[in-house]
């Protein structure tokens, strides 16, 4: 048995765990620099626990995707002051005119959003606020899974009829 | 080219149960269309075959491809998926004449078994009809098309996974509906004659272009998702939703109308109503009897088998791989997750032997380098004794199996080398001294912890170590599978083939393979979990479901399974580090023991004699306690291993890439600067619900089925398996609740750099 300092990285792994889709719902938009900032977050409505969040970056002139910026992400929790920092890739998204990185939402509440971009040694910041409700149940997450068994059981309770049926015609 | 339409073509959102799902319907389109193709040839066609090919390929396109991932940002993308779903992919699939190919690709048992009693039931097949009736499908696409496109619905699809996919299945299904009839899935009858498809269609076509021109035409974004999205490349949210309506209205009627066009030519040829042939009854559902497959008789793999020292190759390589990890183990870092022996047997051995049982069998035995020394020892010295008649039994094993699955817990081995690596050498040491002393295979038979695990798991196997055609047997007289002969010894664990069941005790070391003269050992398919339902003796085990000892060490391998993945849990392991505080313990070890004699020992012990205490009381008359008891225990194994596989298969999915680096430092004897974290895939919570899932079923399935032998009739043998079912539950459900807390991802680095 180990110590409970391994919690946290318990926490982390799960955090990892969920590979969420990244797009999702439109929590921010926002022109900043020569950008236009549009702030993704999945799974919606934004809850508590693991989440994928996504940034789509955009010329002002005419709305091209800008793929070769580099952006990190500061989340800080405006209830206990905690602090998530990320920086999103293409590589994590699926869709790959995004930038997207997986964190973890530890607790509901209003979280302040800071995105900084970086592109050809210009840095370009822009602030957000986000509402994050509680944490859905996982096991609701799953319930096609928990549910396959009854289904299964029915069926073949269904089959056992048909045979006997079967048997006395 | 272009760095953003490059990115656009890369955005592909590969899930991989909807890539299973189709991989699994090809495969068995093709396994069923190769065999129609024989008898009816000119009804599979090669063009049936690409039919089907592609309409899989199109529900790809709309499900997988930049498609689906852009659905979200530009209506004309959704819409593109929602022709695709609808005009597309259900024609294609129809077209190769699916529902033959796909009923003779399932294997056997589950064709005339389980879908059998559903195929001939005439209400369903009333249903059937009803549902693909022109009226009743034209009506249930016209509506799925318009209520979906409701703005309510249609945004709701969009902020909600599980909506969207209910959206996209009522499409897929109600155009399977609809394109039935205006295709003639044959065996069905038609309902209508085939001209009447022409105004089928084209009413089709008169709803799809309402609701076109609606979109076309609009003056307001009408899904104000669309609004609010970003807009690519500058194109209007309105502009968006009038290219998404010239979408629906032009390819669209194409796909109506076309089709009705080539029916009024059909119809209109003279004399073509009467070259239209009768279908053939359908003599192609016919199944004929056949050899089971045989693992041995496969081209490549079969002969690989077959080869004479193949076990000693992969016994040497094993025992390099085990000496490696004891070096390492004692001499290397004693660091977990930078030693080979805090790596290669908890993540990944583990992980791997639990796949191989339940995809081959007990293929752990066959390459155990443990018994390898003491082989070639027995060249020089025989041994001379036979194991005490008293301890043949499984006693032994089970408490030593139960010993180390405390020990494992309390001491952390999986977080110790250096215990790794004592234990590897203790075990070549103990195999080495028992079989040096006792003849045959005596302590895989009688001692082996592992051995054991394997042994029950291997019950739930689809591969069995058996004799191909029994009538071969009642000929021999020599018995050389089990005897030997000057060539080859015979089965060590005296399994005699003829009168084997299952694969308990079966090492597949393939010596009776090489022994029988006849050749007529092979490694069948065999139902996994039949011979849990067995009541007959096997030779060298008698009957296995009245030996207390199986029972016991089936049931220390059941709930140890729970009992060994809730261990590494959040709650749990808050749990015990609580009470050792209140406690005030020097270490958590008191409290594991007592945990793990209460959940390994006395908890099930209890379990298992109430429930069997019960069903006595509900069995027919003559039923005894210990019968009932020792059968019903056994039908747990399939949800146990259902635990072992998800626990498992979790370390390792989730720290496969940590042996990399490890085995380069082992080499190189330099510290890589940075190692691979545990990463866990979205869809490994799946794949071990899925696993749960399966190994209740099976649970349950063999509970029915044994609970007719001790009742008269279906309601007392509902009330007999009662209890067990209901204990069967009570483990699925822990079972899920471990599967969904978080893990302590033990023997990656993450994890131990956390601890320090």
């Amino acid at each position: 048995m180990t110590n409970p300092k391994l919690l946290l990285p318990v926490t982390v792994i799960l955090a990892q765990a969920s590979a969420l889709a990244d797009g999702g719902a439109v929590q921010l938009r926002k022109e900043a620099g020569p950008f236009v900032i549009t702030v993704f977050t999945a799974p919606a409505p934004l809850s508590a626990g693991p989440v994928d969040i996504s940034l789509l970056l955009q010329n002002r002139n005419g709305l091209e995707p800008v793929l070769d910026a580099s952006v990190s992400l500061i989340l800080r929790s405006e209830a206990s002051g905690a602090e998530i920092q990320a920086r999103p890739t293409r590589e994590w998204a699926q869709n790959k005119l995004l930038y997207a990185a997986p964190v973890t939402l530890a607790e509901p509440g209003k979280w302040q959003l800071d995105v900084t971009i970086l592109r050809n040694g210009e840095r370009t910041e822009a602030t957000g606020t986000i509402d994050v409700a509680r944490a859905f149940e996982m096991a609701s997450s799953y319930w096609s899974y928990i549910a396959f068994p009854p289904l299964i059981i029915v069926l073949f309770v269904i089959r056992e009829r048909l045979i006997r049926r079967k048997a006395k015609r | 080219m272009d760095p953003v339409a490059a990115a656009v073509i890369a955005s592909w959102s590969l899930d991989p149960k909807l890539l299973c799902l189709l991989l699994a319907l090809a495969a068995l389109y093709l396994r069923g269309w190769l065999r129609l193709r024989i008898e009816l040839p000119r009804k599979y066609t090669i063009g049936r075959l690409a039919a089907f090919s592609s309409g899989l390929l199109a529900v790809l396109l709309a499900l997988a491809s930049p498609v689906d991932t852009f659905g979200t940002l530009l209506l004309e993308a959704h819409m593109i998926q929602h022709l695709l779903l609808i005009m597309v992919a259900p024609p294609l699939l129809l077209l190769g004449q699916p529902v033959l190919p796909l009923l003779r690709g399932l294997p056997r048992w589950i064709f005339k078994d389980a879908l059998g009693p559903f195929l001939g039931c005439r209400e369903l097949k009333q249903l059937g009809r009803t549902l693909v009736h022109p009226v009743v499908s034209w009506l249930a696409l016209s509506a799925a098309i318009i209520v979906w496109h409701l703005p309510r619905l249609y945004e709701l699809g969009l902020h909600s996974q599980a909506w969207h996919g209910a959206e996209h299945a009522c499409f897929f299904w109600a155009a399977v509906a609809f394109w039935w009839p205006v295709i003639g899935v044959w065996p069905s009858r038609p309902a209508w004659p085939r001209w009447a498809m022409i105004p089928h269609l084209v009413a089709a076509d008169l709803v799809n272009t309402g609701l076109s021109a609606v979109l076309c035409f609009s003056d307001h974004v009408i899904y104000p998702s669309y609004q609010l999205a970003p807009r690519l490349w500058g194109i209007s949210a309105l502009d968006d939703q009038s290219a998404a309506g010239a979408i629906m209205w032009v390819p669209g009627s194409i796909a109506f109308l076309v089709p009705a066009v080539i029916l009024g030519m059909r119809a209109l040829e003279p004399g073509r109503a009467r070259t239209i042939r009768p279908m053939p009854r359908v003599k192609a559902l016919r199944v004929s009897p056949r050899l089971p497959w045989d693992l041995l008789r496969t081209p490549i793999l079969g002969s690989i088998l077959r080869f004479r020292y193949f076990r000693r190759c992969v016994q040497a390589a094993m025992l390099l791989l085990a000496a490696a990890v004891a070096i390492d183990g004692f001499f290397g870092p004693q660091v977990a997750p930078l030693n080979l022996a805090g790596v290669l047997p908890w993540t990944h051995w583990r992980g791997l032997a639990v796949i191989a049982l339940l995809m081959a069998g007990n293929l752990f035995c066959m390459a155990c380098p443990f018994t390898l020394p003491r082989d070639l020892a027995r060249k020089f010295a025989p041994p001379r004794y036979r194991w005490p008649r008293q301890l043949r039994s499984k006693w032994i094993a089970a408490g030593l199996l139960a010993g180390y699955l405390w020990a494992y817990e309390a001491f952390s081995l999986w977080d110790s080398p250096r215990w790794t690596a004592w234990i590897i050498l203790g075990y070549f040491i103990t195999a080495f001294m028992v079989d040096s002393v006792f003849k045959g295979a005596s302590f895989c038979k009688y001692v082996c912890p592992i051995g054991q695990f394997h042994f029950v798991h291997a019950l739930v196997s689809p591969l069995e170590v058996k004799v191909r055609e029994p009538a071969v047997c009642g000929s021999c007289r020599t018995h050389d599978c089990v005897r030997g002969n000057h060539l080859q010894r015979g089965c060590e664990l005296n399994l005699f083939q003829p009168k084997k069941r299952g694969n308990f005790d079966c090492t597949f070391c393939l010596d009776c393979v090489q022994a029988c003269p006849q050749e007529n050992v092979g490694i069948l398919r065999v139902l996994p979990g039949a011979s849990l339902r067995e009541d007959r003796p096997s030779s060298g085990i008698g009957r296995l479901n009245r030996r207390p000892d199986v029972a016991a060490l089936a049931l220390i391998l059941v709930f140890g399974a729970f009992a060994n993945a809730a261990g590494m849990t959040e709650p749990v392991m808050l749990w015990i580090h609580q009470w050792h505080a209140r406690l005030g313990f020097n270490s958590t070890v008191p409290i594991v023991t007592a945990l793990y004699a209460v959940g390994l020992l006395i908890i099930p012990a209890i379990l298992a004699s109430a429930s069997g205490w019960v069903s006595r009381r509900w069995a027919r008359a003559g039923a005894s306690w210990k019968d009932l008891t020792c059968t019903f225990t056994l039908t747990l194994v399939p949800v146990g291993f259902a635990m072992w596989l998800a626990h498992f298969s979790n370390h390792l999915v989730a720290g496969w890439s940590t042996a990399i680096p490890v085995v380069e430092r082992f080499f190189s004897r330099v510290s890589p600067s940075s190692f691979p974290q545990a990463w866990m895939p979205g869809w490994l919570p799946s794949l071990e619900l899925i696993f749960l899932d399966l190994g209740l079923l099976l649970t349950l399935y063999a509970a029915w089925r044994v609970a007719h032998r001790f009742a008269n009739g279906e309601r007392m043998a509902l009330t007999v398996m009662s209890p067990w079912a209901g204990l069967a539950c009570a483990l699925y459900a822990a079972g899920l609740w471990i599967v969904l807390q978080p893990m302590q991802m033990r023997g990656t680095t993450m994890m131990h750099g956390m601890m320090h």
